[in-house]
Parts: structure tokens; sequence; C-alpha cells
């Protein structure tokens, strides 16, 4: 390897989501002992405005080119952090979340050790895991300006209407001969008491 | 559709199952609704033999 | 709704299904079956002549079979469009034929009776699923007498018998004998917050204020009528909601707790008895009704099944869509580019569903208004040094973006880059490692798994999760606060078509006593069909095992849908016995065993290459 790597760990407590449950502290200096970590920080909200700010301020004092978030789900917040270490200059490939939130202190909130031991391995797979990441380049495709609406109904009808008036060609399908759905069959709706169609 | 022995290696129970190998089907265990199903070769080699 | 058959821009596709859907976020392709109407759509005025004329009469399903209609008829009077529809089941006409009466009075010779089904290609970037609900049918639940008793009637039928534009022109009468009730009876939660078989467990949502609505019109229509409501919660909760309720019981509308175990129907007067348990007053009473009406619940729509499949979407465990988010992306699906509006996604009533479709159709702007979107980098690339051609990867790749390949002459195999989709089977099923799945490559999974298993490997179980559903079941176990086993030590991968076999033989090598692969139900498959090529691994890796003296039961699979946060809870729970049970010999053995069969295998490769050139890595570097 050309350089040597620079891995910056944060761990979050998310208030007292993750720090209510086990030991944050103790996996950030478990975090700091790890091979090639060269930062490991604890922040209240990583997420937050502070936080971000915060990995953005050491990836450049420490020149990182690895960084681990141990905090919630990537299907909650790996674009946030995907964001902000590309604004710090980072590939936002380099970047890696240890799911400490939903996999384990919500998994585990009345085994304060357990889930302290666990919260260090998994932020250890990640740490490993990040060594061996590439940067990579996402590809732009074009989106097609017409959308397909399927179903007729109350929210078809509605959903077709704003999107036709805000200019788009909008194809609506309609199972049944006629639109309306079901709202047609009422004959007065709640709470105006007025007519549906 | 042809039907062939399956054992769950989450329980261990033995039940004879649909099987397409065309469009497969689902394999899941009607016992502990797992789906670590395996196809029972044995049994077929062996009908008579019981679980 | 007369705005949509008027609007430029919009594309009405009436008595039309969806057929295929293709493509992904921003280019999705769609085959939609116009069905032959046999009436031509753009030259029909409704003059109303071929109705006169048609000699069949046939229940009329939008009156909810109250009254008749011809084989041919418009759907109902402010039908969009305003065209006629000829039922090829009922018309005599058409096969063989033998009347024609309605084309010979057609002035503008528009029905066709050759007419055939017209296939509609599109091509769209963004999706909104707005299929709507169908209502619960009560004709199981025996205690009520629907259907055996005639003056049971559902609130849809109600509906039709208190429209003015209904089968009685707005005179309200019951069926048995066409006089207007005095007494009538709502019975809600019909099929709604039940524990039966037969009944769904949650609250349909709109049919509270549906019956207080109807108590309304009724009072406003007949002065006097005795109305009664037997509820188990009234729950009007939204706005102005509460307001109605209160008018409805100064209006007289009486509200009781408690709903009857039976109906029982008086054979000469055909009216309606039942046995009641107040529990708010502590006490059983007698009642008998002209009437009742029982407010059915809503339920996913039966053909729910289609439209999962063909956008690869979610069901919740009531049967309804799933959104990406419960709270933070309620009108997103899971799939990219698809977004869900009105009863598809839950039960709701028309100002939700209409707040829901605005929220729809303004997420699908943000899309359209981009007009170009950032695609992952995960996708799959050829190390063509190390191909072979063998074309493995071809023949598993649900997209077909893998080409070409000769093994012959030797000629490595390409990917169409936008076409893949990075599932990561073909580098799964590689026998040469010449497939680099970026951003999910070999090496960084094995480091993960050493990672693992690097200390106290025995306490432990690797669990393989999909990105899509299994690894979000997991994370809807933690948000509902599932408690399970700490011992589960999860690697995502985008598919479980990635997870190679030598990913879990690498595991049990370094000493995991329980591996799990999980992934998307079949329905659910984000690749297709990728998770069939789990299936067969799995099936070998048993095979395997087994001959190698490896308790199979050690490798687990299971399919656990991002709904499925209790399944998930449940398997880590079992694995825990299961991990439990396998002894420090047996993962000794499994790790000796394994290490001598892989020390083979890449002894034969090895002398294999020896004959060939050497071939290039593509190095790591720290910095990017």
């Amino acid at each position: 390897m050309k350089n040597k790597m620079r891995i910056g760990v944060f761990v979050c407590e998310c208030g007292s989501n993750i720090a209510g449950s086990l030991d944050c502290e103790a996996v950030r200096d478990y975090a700091a002992g790890l091979p090639d970590v060269v930062c490991s920080v604890v922040n209240k909200y990583t997420c937050a405005e502070p936080g971000q700010q915060e990995i953005q301020k050491y990836i450049k004092e420490y020149d990182l080119n690895r960084v681990v978030v141990a905090s919630c789900s990537p299907r909650m917040h790996e674009p946030t952090f995907r964001n902000c270490v590309a604004e710090a200059g980072l590939n936002p490939y380099l970047m890696d979340m240890a799911n400490i939130r939903e996999h384990c202190s919500w998994a585990h909130l009345d085994n304060w050790d357990g889930a302290t031991e666990k919260a260090k391995d998994i932020v250890k797979v990640s740490v490993a895991r990040t060594r061996y990441l590439r940067p990579q380049e996402e590809t732009q495709l074009p989106v097609i300006k017409e959308v397909l609406v399927v179903g007729g109904g109350v929210a078809g009808i509605q959903a077709s209407l704003d999107l036709a008036d805000a200019g788009y060609q909008v194809n609506l399908v309609e199972k049944e001969a006629s639109i309306g759905g079901l709202m047609a069959a009422l004959d007065k709706t709640y709470p105006t008491m007025d007519c549906s169609i | 559709m042809e039907e062939v022995d399956y054992l769950c290696m989450r329980c261990g129970n033995e039940y004879r199952g649909p099987f397409d190998k065309l469009v497969p089907v689902e394999r899941s265990c009607p016992k502990c609704n797992s789906n670590s199903i395996r196809r029972n070769k044995k049994k077929k080699k062996n009908p008579t033999a019981s679980a | 709704m007369m705005d949509v058959g008027r609007h430029s821009k919009i594309n009405l596709l009436t008595y039309s299904e969806i057929e295929n859907i293709g493509g992904y976020i921003g280019n999705f392709q769609v085959t939609v079956r116009k069905k032959a109407r046999y009436v031509d759509e753009k030259e029909c005025n409704a003059c109303a002549e071929c109705e006169k004329v048609c000699p069949v009469v046939a229940a009329d399903e939008f009156q909810e079979g109250f009254s008749s209609r011809k084989a041919i008829y418009m759907p109902f009077p402010q039908a969009v469009p305003s065209v006629y529809i000829l039922d090829d089941k009922d018309c005599l006409g058409h096969n063989p034929i033998a009347c024609g009466k309605c084309a010979d009075v057609c002035e503008k010779n528009c029905i066709d009776f050759d007419m055939k089904d017209e296939i509609i290609n599109l091509n769209v970037g963004a999706v909104i699923t707005a299929t709507g609900m169908d209502v619960y049918d009560p004709t199981e639940m025996d205690e009520y007498g629907y259907t055996q008793y005639e003056n049971v009637v559902t609130s849809m039928e109600f509906e039709r018998l208190i429209s003015a534009g209904g089968p009685t022109e707005g005179h309200f009468i019951r069926p048995t004998d066409r006089k207007t009730p005095k007494r009538i009876a709502f019975i809600q939660c019909v099929g709604s917050r039940s524990n039966s078989p037969i009944g769904n467990p949650y609250c349909s949502n709109i049919c509270c204020m549906n019956t207080i609505k109807d108590s309304l019109l009724l009072m406003d229509h007949y002065p006097g009528t005795e109305i009664t409501v037997f509820y188990i919660d009234i729950r009007a909760f939204g706005k102005g909601f509460e307001d109605l309720f209160q008018r409805s019981k100064q209006a007289g509308v009486k509200y009781i707790r408690g709903l009857p175990g039976e109906i029982f129907e008086d054979p000469k007067t055909k009216n309606l008895t039942m046995l009641v348990e107040d529990t708010v007053a502590n006490s059983v009473t007698d009642f008998e009704f002209d009437l009742v009406v029982l407010s059915v619940g809503v339920i996913p729509r039966r053909d729910s099944d289609l439209i999962q499949r063909l956008l690869t979407l979610s069901r919740t465990t009531d049967g309804f869509f799933m959104e990406s988010h419960p709270k933070l992306k309620p009108v997103d699906a899971p799939t990219g580019g698809v977004f869900l509006a009105g009863c598809a996604e839950s039960p709701k009533d028309v100002k939700d569903s209409v707040t829901q479709a605005s929220a729809a159709a303004a997420r699908a702007q943000i899309l359209l208004n981009a007009g170009k979107i950032n695609v992952e980098a995960i996708t799959s690339q050829v190390l063509t040094d190390f191909c072979t051609g063998c074309q493995v990867c071809v023949k598993v790749c649900p997209f077909h973006a893998i080409t070409g390949g000769d093994a012959k002459l030797k000629i490595p195999v390409e990917v169409v880059e936008a076409a893949c989709q990075g599932c990561g089977t073909c580098a799964a099923e590689c026998n040469f490692d010449a497939l680099l799945m970026k951003h999910f490559e070999d090496e960084q999974i094995m480091s993960q798994i050493d990672a693992i298993t690097g200390e106290n490997a025995a306490d432990k179980v690797v669990a393989f999760a999909c990105n899509w559903c299994s690894y979000g079941g997991a994370d809807l176990a933690g948000l509902s606060r599932m408690q399970y086993p700490t011992s589960q030590r999860v690697i995502k991968t985008m598919c479980s078509g990635r997870v190679d076999s030598k990913f879990v033989l690498h595991a049990f090598e370094n000493g995991a006593p329980i591996v799990l692969v999980s992934g998307c139900h079949y329905a659910d498959c984000h690749y297709i069909d990728a998770n069939r090529w789990t299936v067969k691994r799995v099936d070998k890796l048993w095979d395997k095992m087994e001959r190698l003296g490896i308790r199979p039961e050690r490798l687990q699979l299971e399919w656990i849908s991002a709904a499925e946060g209790q399944k998930w809870a449940n398997t880590m729970k079992d694995l825990e016995k299961m991990r439990e049970q396998v002894t420090q010999e047996e993962i000794e053995h499994a790790m000796s065993v394994l290490k001598e069969d892989r020390e083979k295998a890449e002894a034969k490769k090895k002398k294999k290459a020896e004959k060939k050139t050497p071939v290039k890595e593509i190095p790591i570097e720290a910095s990017a």
C-alpha cells in the first residue's frame, strides 16, 4: 500500500438511544487501540450539524483516509454521512457505518456488558472492512420525464392531476372501465358531508 | 407439480412438499416455518426408512 | 374526475392492466394491456341508443347488485371516460354473432365486436402505486347472517341505498318489503380489530366516521329514525371528526359499547333481533331492528400479489404495501422511483388519500425535476486476466447484464454497467474470482469474517443479511425494541446471491459455530430471482459439509422481509440455542477438515496456474 491507512472512528450516543444501553466511551477507547485508527471520538448526535462538522474537522486535522461512523443503520443515515465525508474531500465510498443502534443497543436494552462487547466487535469489523474499501465514482443516469400512475381511485386521480399540472406527462392506468374507484360509489363523504365525485 | 422429500435443518421435521425445477417454490417448514429446508435425498434412496 | 379526462397531459388508459414493468428508477419500461371494450372510445358520444335495444339483463356491479344493467352499458352516470362498454361475457352478439342489435342502432358505428386487446408500451421515470383497497366480505361471519338475512346489508350497500343516484333514487328502503326502515342498527368493526381467523387484527380507520356520517344522513333525510350504533371504541380522531360525532349524538343516535353475539331473523316480519351486552351500563338488552348495517372494514386489494411482484414491493403483516420508513419516508416504496398513495399503503379516508397522493406526486417531482439520478457505484467488473470465458456468470445474471465470453477462444465476458444492478450473484458463482463486485469485494467481506472470528469465534453467529429485506428486518427488530441474544454479527451484502460459498466455508474454517444466510422472500427479491442461486449454493454447501463430516445444521438459511422484525428476533433466539449446542470438538474438527480441503484445492489451482502466465491484481491504495 502506497500511503499509510489513517482511520477515524466516530461513536454516536444518539442521545440515550445508544448511550443508554451500552458504554460508548468504552467503545471509543477500544476503537482507539485498533490498528491504524488515528482518532476515536464520541458524539452526542453524530448526524446533527455539530457531529458532522466534527467528522469533517477530524478528516482535515488527521488527514483521514477512512472513516467509520458507529451509529444507526446505514439504511437510515448512509447518504447523510457519505455527503458529509464527501464535503470534506473524502471519497464517500471510503466511509463505513457500524450499526450499533438497531442491531445492538435497541436489541439488548438490559444487557449493558453484552451490548458494549458486541458494539466493540461491530466497530472492529467495520474498521477491518474499511481498510479494503476503494474509492468509487457514481454514474449518472437520465430520468424520463413521464410518470405511470397505477390505479384511478381518489389517490391516483389526485396524484395524476398534481403531476400533470406541474407539466409532466402522466399515464394513468385503471383496471375498471371508469376511473373513480371505491370513492365513486360513496354517496356523501365526511367530514364535509358533500358529494364525493 | 412433483412432490419430493424435505428435511428441516432447524427442527428436524421431515415432510413432502412441491418441487419445480423451472419455477422454484419458496421452501418453508410446515412445523417451525424455517426456510432452512434441504432436499432429503437419503429418503429417496431408501423409501422404507422411517423418521 | 372530469378534469382527468380533459387534461392534455394525462394519458388515461381505462379498462387496462399492467402486464409487465422492467427497468429501474428513472427508466421503467411498462407494458399495458388495454382490454377490448368493443366500443370505440373516441367516437362514442354516450347517446344511449345501444343500451335501449340490448336484450340482455345483468346485475349492476356499481349498484351492488340492487339493480340491473344491460350487456352494453355505462359503468355509472358520471363515468370518466363517458363511454359505453360491452361486457363480452354477457353479450349475445359477440360469439357467435346472434344479436348485433346495438351495432345496428349505433349511428356513429363505434361498436366493433372484433375489437382486440391492445398492448401499449410506456417509458416512465417514476411510478405511483395507487391501487387502492378492497372491502371486507362478511359472508363468512355466520353470526351476523349476512347473505342469509336480506335485511342485513354492508355499509357499501347502504351507500347505494341512500344515494340519489342509487337503485332507489335515494328513497331509502329495506330489501324485503321495500319500506323505509324505522329502527336501524350499525355494527362496527366487522372484519376489523378481530383475532378470529376470518377477520383482520388491524383497525380499518374509516368505518367509525363512515357510520357517523351515515347516521347524520339518515337523521337528515328521515328525522325520527331510531339509530343504534354498536361499537368497541369510537375513533373520531381527525380534524372536525369529534364535532360530527357530537352532532350525531345530539341528533339522537344511540351509541352502545358492545357488539352483538348473534343476529336472529323473525321469519314473519323479517325483523332482526339481537342480544347485546352494554359494557358501559353493565346491562344486557334485547334489541329489535328493521335493518342492520354491517360497518365492514377495509382489506388489501385481492390482486396485490401481481403489483407486488412487478414492482418488487414488500407488504406489512396486514397485507398493505410497505413504505420505505414508517415515519420518515411514508410515501416512498422501498424500490427506488416507486411511490405509494392512498389505501394501497394502509386504510385511509378521502382526505388522507388526497394528502398522501399530493405527497407522492411531490416526491416524484423531485426525481423528475432533477432530470438525472446518481446510481450507486455498486456494479460488477470483470478482471479479464482471471476470466476463462466459461459464461457461468452470463447464465446466473438476473438482468442479462453480462455478455460475450468464450471458453475455447479464451475471450473474457463483458459487463454492461448500465444494466448491472449490483446483486453480486456473478461474483459469488464465478469459480475463478474473475468478477469484482464493487464495494462488496471478496477481500472486504473476508476481512469482516476475519474480524468477527478473530476472537471468541465460538461465541458468535455469523449472519449474512441482504440490504433490502433481512438487514431491514433486523433494523425493524431493533426499532421495535425486540430483545434477542447478543451473539449475532451481521455482514451486509446487497443480495443473498452475493454470499459466496467460500465466505461460509471461511467462517467455519475460522471457528464460527453457526452461519446464517438470510435474504428476501422469493416474491420480494430485489434482483428478480437472484436468491434462487442462494438456495442452490446453500444446498451444495450442506452436501459438502455432510461429506466432510460437518453437521450441515450449522449452516442456516432464512428469508426475512424488512417487515418481519419478529422473525429476525425469533431466528436469533433459535440460532443462539443451536450455537450453545455446537461443541468445541465439532468446531475444531470443521476447522481442520476445511483447512485441508482448501489447501488441497489451492494446490491444484496453483499447479494449473503455473502453466499459464501470472495475472495482475488491482492493488488497494490508502488514499484516493
